[in-house]
């Protein structure tokens, strides 16, 4: 199969800051999305070294109540409303029309509008702190009535407005993701032949599709009860305080699975690859997929046990129940490796690191279905160290291993492998040290979003022990940063298909051009690079 | 080309790790042990000592599927890594459905039995006693603990533990051995009732009243419990900390007839008394509630002996659809509003359907007095404008 024909001109063409600014192409899209949920990681970053930084001893003045309140709300508002969601629908944009062999999205200028909403909705966000009462610091979950505006300032105005921008965002994209993936599939690209990132950018974007409008109302019912007079949420004048948390839940839970579906499907492209056989059982990871998107509406309330307005056996035996498909889909994985003969280039290692702490954070989470131990546990530092678990170790290591999957074929080079092997390893042990000790001090009673705690309680060893590890996690950074900077200029050039890898994208160029492809393979399964590869498409004769 | 084997007797690696594994898995769960930490403390509840039961099985579940799994996963990457021998790819497996039909019955089961021993344990936790050995209201605002002792009909208020000032733990002292009842009740934000070591907590939540028992083990006599607010309610959530102090039932009736008597040595709270006893919960600490003033509407100040009705407002409703008074002159509604943090009125309307008088809120516990101007004979329907839903007729003739 031969290299796409390129002008000689085109390795060395640099796009204008005009183009990127510009530009309707779902590969610079992509990019750009990557591009600014890093920036937003990194803010996120430092607002959580200002937290563990006040957190490292007790007793602590270095930052005063009312300013760290604001921090831990910014911190998780930018990392999960600015990074990890846009960051994954960023992968899902470069990658789908190119590995089902389409030419650009159903919808290119939506797309672009999709993502130049985002960097306007942080700077919304971000402008709270230049307010006189500062940026909103009532938990990125904003209960009322601590939201109403009798106890908070306009930066949750602001933070309101802006959450609103990046749900419109992602409904714009989701549905854009639903007419590509249906509609623009090369002929032979059955929906059974999707590689698995793409089901997940399908299921990801149905949640996106129901569950966002959801989350939508309540912040407008909130803008309502906060500059309009309204009375949805605020018990003194009619309202109920609780059916805030309904509303919200009811999107946030859908969410959490919309933060890490795709980076299950990076995960899913990695491990064949780097194991050189096929994903185990990939039907049943489809249905895997699909299960967990369905149940995913059925469990909110598990975040409300302890407000004494829910059915708790319902809501527990649906949590309970959804660790199912979710072990089906680990099992997989662990039979992909299985029998294979793995290259531990960086994508795998990252690859790997998800697989272990994933399984951590997912069996944390199996106490807190447990509803009597969620009494004891819930609010507190456990919950802390579950969703890091699942949200960093999970979904962000699957970031970093598209990353290093993906570089080659966006940009023409490669990343250094050294470099990449030091940041995973940084990465890695940084991250235990920073949350594993959460699960103690949790158990120990330390409760969450407390701006200080006394040197009676016994929690201050853990937590300078969890502040060091945090500063392993931001030195994790500098090999990357490094890394990425000098091999966009001098890294190894990639060609194709650097990896030996199975799907449509490593048929083209690296970058590929503007139209995508020259020439496709045949389609005749998943994997249809591979099947071209060692002949087994009907022009060579071989039935697969 | 056949698939190159490394290592000649697969079955016996097979079993022999699996001894491994099993080995180290109560290892593990034994050494844990050793490290209190990685366990809740040691509840000193009937009902924290059931929780920690049913940790204790998941917590054992959780090591044997933890250190399976990443077995799982650490042997394979060291198995299977790729050698300078492997020059053909591996066998190309697709799937197999057996071992999917496997992996999704037995974690199926498994879950389900988590389900059924945490659904044993939740009805343990959220019974009910019928007699409980003593009935409190913990209150929780911006940023301090109160605790209301009641008698035990539930309502009739005792005395307010005074609420804490910085440094100084709000204390609610209790019985042990007996169930104590506890309702949960604030005026302001979301906060949460937490007591580590009772493995336990509850959310306050203003408009509600969360209700729950908790019993002390006899042996804790004696024992103090830090307990802290556990939901996030502004800058002062950190240091919004109580206590917990278990005593003997003849130190703690002692005790309880002395907070009685300095309760009523001090001065009354200024403003009408809480007429009537609180049906769903008492006011924040020993502040005076809020007075109903008259009605800015209508007429001047009422003339001597007029005519009185009372109503109240319970569980957001009136106690009375029906009420009545003389046409032509002035009269008195004394209103009792029942329904602590939570503001009631009531506003009469004309049948035209325009207002005929709109009395202020209150919020209750409390009382107010509203002086309606003279109406002429009629069947008049009022409400709360708070909650639409209350509402009756005043008939006057």
């Amino acid at each position: 199969m031969a290299t796409t024909a390129l002008t000689p001109a085109a390795t060395t063409y640099r796009s204008s800051l005009y183009e990127w600014v510009t530009t309707t192409d779902h590969k610079k899209i992509g990019i750009l999305y990557l591009v600014n949920s890093f920036v937003f990681f990194f803010i996120g970053g430092i607002l959580a070294l200002g937290v563990r930084s006040q957190l490292a001893v007790p007793e602590n003045k270095l930052i005063p109540p009312e300013l760290y309140n604001q921090l831990f709300t910014l911190h998780a508002s930018l990392m999960l409303f600015l990074f990890i969601i846009p960051i994954l629908a960023g992968f899902a944009n470069y990658v789908v029309p190119l590995q089902i062999g389409a030419p650009d999205m159903a919808f290119p200028r939506i797309n672009a509008l999709s993502f130049w909403m985002l960097p306007l909705a942080g700077i919304i966000m971000l402008a709270g702190f230049l307010t006189p009462n500062g940026a909103a610091a009532e938990g990125w979950t904003s209960y009322s009535p601590l939201a109403q505006r009798a106890y908070s300032g306009t930066g949750t105005d602001l933070w309101v407005v802006a959450v609103t921008l990046i749900g419109t965002s992602s409904i714009l994209g989701s549905i854009n993701f639903l007419v590509t993936i249906f509609k623009m599939r090369a002929p032979g690209m059955t929906m059974f032949r999707l590689p698995i990132l793409v089901w997940t950018a399908l299921v990801t974007s149905v949640l996106v599709l129901m569950a966002t409008p959801v989350l939508t109302s309540a912040l407008i019912m909130l803008f309502i009860d906060r500059n309009y007079g309204g009375h949805f949420f605020d018990p003194a004048t009619g309202g109920n305080a609780v059916l805030w948390q309904n509303i919200f839940w009811f999107y946030s839970h859908p969410a959490v699975y919309i933060m890490i579906l795709i980076a299950m499907g990076i995960v899913s492209e990695v491990l064949p690859v780097f194991s050189r056989k096929p994903l185990f059982g990939y039907k049943a990871f489809v249905f895997a997929t699909a299960g967990i998107g369905a149940l995913g509406f059925s469990v909110w309330a598990h975040h409300m046990f302890t407000t004494g307005t829910v059915y708790l056996p319902f809501f527990s035996f649906m949590t309970f129940l959804i660790a199912v498909p979710t072990g089906v889909k680990m099992f997989n994985w662990i039979a992909t490796l299985f029998r294979g003969q793995l290259r531990f280039s960086t994508p795998l290692l990252f690859a790997l690191g998800f697989l272990t702490m994933f399984l951590i954070g997912g069996i944390n989470g199996a106490f807190s279905a447990a509803v009597p131990v969620d009494f004891a546990l819930h609010d507190t530092y456990w919950v802390v160290a579950h969703l890091h678990y699942v949200l960093f170790g999970g979904s962000v290591f699957g970031v970093m291993a598209g990353v290093y999957y993906w570089f080659p074929k966006m940009t023409g080079r490669m990343l250094n492998e050294t470099l990449g092997k030091i940041h995973f390893v940084l990465m890695f042990i940084g991250f235990n040290v920073t949350f594993f000790p959460m699960h103690i001090l949790g158990l120990e009673g330390m409760p969450r979003r407390i701006a200080m705690y006394a040197s009676s309680s016994g929690w201050g060893g853990l937590n300078l022990l969890a502040t060091v590890g945090s500063i392993v996690i931001a030195a994790s950074m500098l090999p990357f940063l490094w890394n990425v900077l000098v091999s966009l200029r001098s890294g190894e050039v990639a060609g194709d298909d650097p990896w030996e890898g199975n799907t449509l994208e490593w048929a083209t160029s690296s970058p590929p051009p503007p139209y995508n492809f020259d020439h496709l393979p045949e389609i005749r399964s998943e994997r249809p690079v591979f099947d071209a590869r060692h002949g087994r498409t009907s022009s060579h004769g071989t039935r697969a | 080309m056949p698939f190159m084997r490394s290592k000649p007797t697969r079955p016996a690696t097979l079993v022999a790790s699996l001894a491994v594994g099993l080995g180290a898995t109560l290892a593990v769960a034994g050494c844990a042990s050793q490290f209190p930490e990685l366990y809740p403390p040691t509840a000193a509840t009937s009902q924290g000592a059931d929780v920690r039961t049913l940790y204790d099985i998941v917590f054992i579940l959780a090591v044997i599927i933890f250190v399976a799994v990443e077995g799982a996963i650490i042997f394979a990457v060291w198995r299977y890594r790729r050698k300078p021998t492997d020059t053909d790819l591996p066998p190309q497996t697709h799937g197999n459905n057996l071992v999917e039909i496997i992996w999704t019955i037995i974690p199926t089961v498994i879950v389900l039995y988590l389900f059924i021993v945490s659904w044993q344990t939740l009805n343990t936790v959220e019974a009910k006693s019928d007699h409980p050995g003593v009935r409190v209201a913990a209150v929780a605002k911006r940023f301090s603990w109160s605790f209301l002792y009641l008698a035990n009909d539930g309502k009739t208020p005792l005395f307010t533990t005074t609420a804490a000032g910085d440094g100084v733990f709000g204390t609610m002292v209790v019985p042990a051995g007996e169930a104590i009842d506890v309702k949960l009740v604030s005026p302001d934000v979301i906060h949460a009732f937490y007591v580590p070591k009772f493995l336990f907590k509850r959310d306050v939540v203003p408009g509600r009243t969360n209700e729950f028992d908790f019993t002390v083990d006899p042996g804790d006599v004696g024992q103090t419990f830090r307990g802290q607010c556990a939901e996030l309610c502004g800058s002062g959530h950190g240091g919004m900390t109580f206590e917990v102090k278990a005593v003997s039932r003849p130190d703690f009736d002692k005790w309880l007839q002395e907070q009685i008597a300095a309760a009523k040595a001090s001065p009354p709270p200024s403003g009408p008394p809480a007429s009537g006893p609180p049906a769903s919960g008492p006011p924040a600490s020993g502040a005076p509630p809020p007075s109903g003033a008259p009605p800015p509407s209508g007429a001047p100040g009422s003339p001597a002996a007029a005519a009185e009705v009372d109503l109240a407002a319970q569980n957001i409703a009136f106690d009375k659809s029906t009420i009545e008074a003389p046409a032509g002159v002035p009269f008195v509604i004394k209103f009792t509003n029942n329904d602590a943090a939570t503001q009631h009125n009531v506003e009469i309307k004309n049948p035209d359907g325009s207002v005929a008088f709109k009395g202020d809120l209150v919020t209750g516990v409390a009382s107010a007095t509203y002086n309606v101007p003279p109406l002429k004979s009629g069947s008049y329907p009022f409400q709360c404008t708070v909650h639409p839903t209350m509402t009756g007729t005043l008939t006057v003739k």
